[in-house]
């Protein structure tokens, strides 16, 4: 029993292993071959060989809607080497073509003539790739040629800057269609566009230039190089791409015409400024005297300033003519001044001149006999003379007489009646004011007449006159030819001194007299009553009514402190040769005109005149401490 | 036939009926009513020279009679006349192109529809140039005849789609304005390309052939691929009509107006 269950289970495990035994040999076998498989395989992929991967067609293109070209892109390689094929077949069509052309749109691509190419119809194209694994297909695409015009870009862009007259320059930028596009017939329409940017500028300035194949452009910097493309559409396609750059150099010279234009214009406004500056300078202050006249300062009749700086109050007071301050009206009643009128023997300024040269400075003690009229030691002349010393003695003037001297000596007509101190005061008087300087004018004289009751006559313009007519007789002796009278010479002269004197700008008081005045017959000295001292200094004198007889009438005044001046001598033309008198009081001095005018008409002139007398700027009377009148006081410090 | 020549005898009679306006309207009427008749006299006179000067010359020129007697718009010129074509060709495709861009991207992109429009246009039937040899090589009468032919056969359709794009829910306003204006420019295409017919040779009125669409109920469908498909297909078709007609105007105007020297 115990050897049958033995057996049994021995038979069973035994049946049971040989079951298992077959299947497992079954495995075993699927295994194996399984293995054996994966083994080939393993040895295949370890040599590294496939089949082509899928290529792609990535671009289609038609330059001028007549023929395209495809390029594909190869899968991956295999390993092998792969040979593409490219397939196609048309929309309606069932028959499939193979690319034509492999070589014409290089490497991996397909170049469809003008014979294979159909428009307005899909063409659906496949690469195949095969290589001794296998083969792959790419994905079909299809393409219409309508829709992918791209054409080449322009060609022949040509660069020119363009002058024209009138106007300003201006680029012109001219190019052509690409040549395979068929533009005449209508085939492909263009539309054009422009860039364009300095070489060293970042951003391009692009201009749509329509169907055009010119463009104008006038915004450039000049002297700037300048870079150009252009590129073209077609009516319904893609943009080619930009054209190789063209560059052009825009010349300098489009502001020269501006730049020289502003340099000229600004060199002439500045000679223009300098030119009103320097007249600004020379002419600046009569020009400001113009338009603000100098104020004059306040004067009070008889009134001297510079006494008062000294701190002189009795001389202050006595020049007020009167005892009491303030002066009352009387003062100028008693502001008497006569002037000694030597009546003149001759009233040639030549004999003068010469009398003048032969007393250069002669002192007072030479002084004519006859026009000793109570000259005191004030003497006018040398006093005069003293003052006017300082300013520059005006040598040629001086000289002159000495030159006219000899030839009129002979003329014995001629008598003088200069003083030599007179004729030196005359002939060292620097102011000349015959050519009308600004600052003076001559007191009217009329001849015959005696402007003498108003017109102040001032010493030094006195001086001044008589250095100017002693100067118009020098140019009228200079120019007058043979002399042989004296009368005709003196009328020579006085017409050369008329024509000169007329033409003298200014007013000159001292008008020559028309006619000839006559030799003056010696006469006693007649006096000149001062009627007042104007402000300006100037002296009106009044004509005594009697002619000898109330010298001493007026004279007699009792203040001591009254001034008279003393004519010492009468000129040819009426010009008073005023010497001061200090010592006597009472000598009235007049004035005597050589002829016997009424006085009333020119006297207003002569008024007008002298009222028009400016203060001259004399050293003279500056000399005499700015006296506007004759101060003996003044005159006899100066001698002591 | 000189196309230039019929071209110049119309400048001469239009601009002469000018001349004559003038005379007729303008300076007769002022001589008479008001007074300063010597100015308006001398320049009636002066005008009146140049008419007949004019009609001389214009004589001499004309070897045809452009318009046919009894035509009643014959003023405007053929010059005029393809320009205002061309001018409506451009832009039609332009908005067409547009258009079909736009629903592709918006309904059908990347679904392969371009696949099962092939040969679906109902206009491939009319045996028109498929290449510019071919293009060159038809006589101008033909092709303006093809060119009438396909815009006739495009009446219909773009109706239609009008009409259907505005019954699409969420209907796309700009594909439907644009689908308005296209129907609008073609029909005014139509007429002007008529015209010119009439002037370019007159008398032969040729019947009227032209494509049948049937594909309006395709447009109506319940499905909506189908319904899709339909819209992409007419309008893929459309682009491709408005192009021909574009390029084939292009070519007739290059060569008739500016005798293929554009």
């Amino acid at each position: 029993m115990m050897v049958s269950l033995h057996e049994q289970q021995s038979e069973s495990l035994i049946h049971s292993l040989e079951q298992e035994k077959g299947v497992n040999m079954k495995e075993n076998v699927a295994s194996m071959i399984v293995f054996l498989l994966l083994l080939f395989l393993n040895i295949r992929l370890l040599k590294g060989q496939s089949p082509p991967g899928k290529p792609f067609i990535f671009k289609c293109r038609s330059p001028e809607k007549e023929t395209f070209t495809c390029w594909w892109r190869p899968g991956a390689d295999g390993g092998l080497p792969t040979n593409y094929t490219l397939t196609y077949h048309k929309e309606g069509e069932t028959i499939t073509h193979e690319c034509p052309d492999y070589k014409t749109g290089g490497p991996n691509s397909c170049y469809f003539s003008k014979k294979h190419t159909s428009i307005w119809t899909i063409y659906i194209i496949t690469v195949n790739a095969t290589n001794q694994m296998g083969s792959s297909v790419s994905d079909p695409r299809y393409v219409d040629v309508t829709y992918i015009v791209e054409p080449d870009p322009p060609v022949n862009l040509t660069l020119e800057v363009k002058h024209p007259e009138d106007r300003k320059p201006y680029l012109w930028v001219k190019w052509l269609p690409p040549t395979l596009v068929d533009v005449r017939s209508g085939w492909l329409t263009l539309q054009y566009e422009i860039r364009l940017k300095p070489e060293k500028a970042a951003e391009w300035e692009t201009h749509f230039a329509g169907q055009q194949t010119q463009f104008k452009i006038l915004s450039l910097y000049p002297g700037q190089k300048y870079l150009v493309q252009v590129r073209c559409k077609p009516d319904h396609g893609f943009w080619s791409v930009w054209s190789p750059e063209s560059s052009i150099q825009i010349p300098n010279d489009f502001t020269m015409k501006d730049i020289t234009v502003w340099i000229f214009v600004a060199v002439l406004s500045t000679i223009i400024c300098l030119i009103m500056v320097w007249a600004v300078a020379l002419k600046g202050y009569s020009m400001v005297t113009c338009i603000f006249p100098p104020v004059p300062g306040p004067k009070i009749k008889g009134f001297d300033t510079h006494l008062l700086e000294k701190g002189k109050s009795e001389e202050l007071l006595s020049a007020f003519g009167c005892q009491d301050f303030p002066p009352t009206a009387d003062c100028e009643d008693l502001l008497v001044e006569f002037l000694e009128v030597d009546d003149s023997e001759d009233q040639q300024l030549m004999p003068a001149h010469s009398k003048e040269h032969s007393g250069p400075g002669m002192k007072p003690t030479d002084l004519d006999p006859d026009n000793d009229s109570g000259r005191g030691s004030c003497d006018s002349p040398s006093l005069l003379s003293e003052k006017c010393e300082e300013p520059q003695a005006n040598p040629s003037t001086f000289h002159t007489p000495e030159v006219i001297e000899q030839p009129e000596k002979p003329k014995a007509n001629v008598t003088h009646t200069w003083d030599p101190q007179t004729i030196s005061l005359v002939g060292k008087m620097p102011y000349l004011s015959v050519n009308g300087s600004k600052s003076s004018t001559w007191p009217l004289l009329q001849p015959g007449q005696h402007n003498t009751n108003s017109p102040y006559h001032n010493i030094a313009d006195m001086c001044k006159l008589a250095t100017s007519l002693d100067k118009i007789d020098k140019d009228a002796l200079q120019s007058s030819k043979t002399t042989e009278a004296a009368g005709e010479e003196k009328a020579t002269k006085q017409r050369e001194v008329e024509s000169s004197h007329s033409k003298a700008e200014q007013d000159t008081g001292w008008l020559l007299p028309k006619e000839k005045p006559p030799f003056i017959s010696p006469k006693p000295l007649d006096y000149v009553e001062i009627h007042k001292v104007n402000k300006d200094g100037a002296l009106s004198l009044l004509l005594k009514q009697k002619e000898n007889g109330d010298q001493t009438g007026k004279a007699g005044t009792p203040e001591t402190s009254k001034e008279y001046a003393k004519v010492s001598r009468v000129m040819d033309n009426n010009i008073l040769v005023l010497v001061q008198d200090p010592g006597a009081q009472n000598v009235a001095l007049f004035e005597e005109s050589t002829k016997e005018a009424p006085p009333s008409p020119s006297q207003n002139q002569a008024e007008k005149d002298l009222s028009s007398f400016s203060t001259a700027p004399s050293d003279c009377r500056l000399q005499q401490g700015g006296l506007d009148y004759l101060d003996p006081a003044c005159f006899m410090h100066s001698l002591h | 036939m000189n196309m230039s020549k019929v071209y110049k005898a119309n400048v001469c009679k239009r601009e002469n009926r000018k001349i004559a306006d003038f005379l007729w309207s303008g300076v007769f009427p002022a001589s008479i009513t008001t007074m300063d008749s010597k100015w308006s006299r001398r320049t009636a006179g002066s005008l009146l020279l140049l008419l007949v000067s004019n009609l001389l010359l214009c004589k001499s020129t004309a070897s045809l009679p452009i318009c046919p007697s009894g035509a009643v718009n014959c003023q405007v010129s053929l010059r005029d006349l393809f320009d205002r074509a061309v001018i409506l060709s451009h832009h039609i495709h332009k908005l067409s192109s547009e258009m079909f861009n736009e629903f592709d991207k918006r309904y059908t992109q990347g679904r392969g529809f371009i696949t099962k429009a092939i040969n679906s246009c109902h206009t491939s039937s009319l045996s028109t140039p498929e290449d510019k040899e071919q293009a060159q090589q038809i006589h101008h009468e033909d092709l303006l005849n093809m060119v009438l032919r396909v815009l006739r056969s495009w009446n219909d359709p773009l109706y239609h789609l009008v009409t259907e794009v505005r019954g699409m829910q969420e209907a796309p306003d700009a594909i439907l304005s644009k689908a308005i204006e296209i129907e609008e420019q073609n029909r005014r295409l139509l007429e002007g390309m008529e015209k010119i017919v009439g002037q370019v040779h007159p008398g032969i009125k040729e019947n009227e052939i032209y494509s049948v669409w049937s594909g309006l109920p395709s447009l109506q469908m319940a499905d909506e691929d189908a319904r899709l498909f339909a819209f992409y297909n007419l309008l893929h078709c459309l682009r491709r009509d408005s192009h021909k007609i574009d390029n084939y105007l292009k070519l007739l105007k290059c060569r008739i107006i500016y005798d293929s020297n554009c």
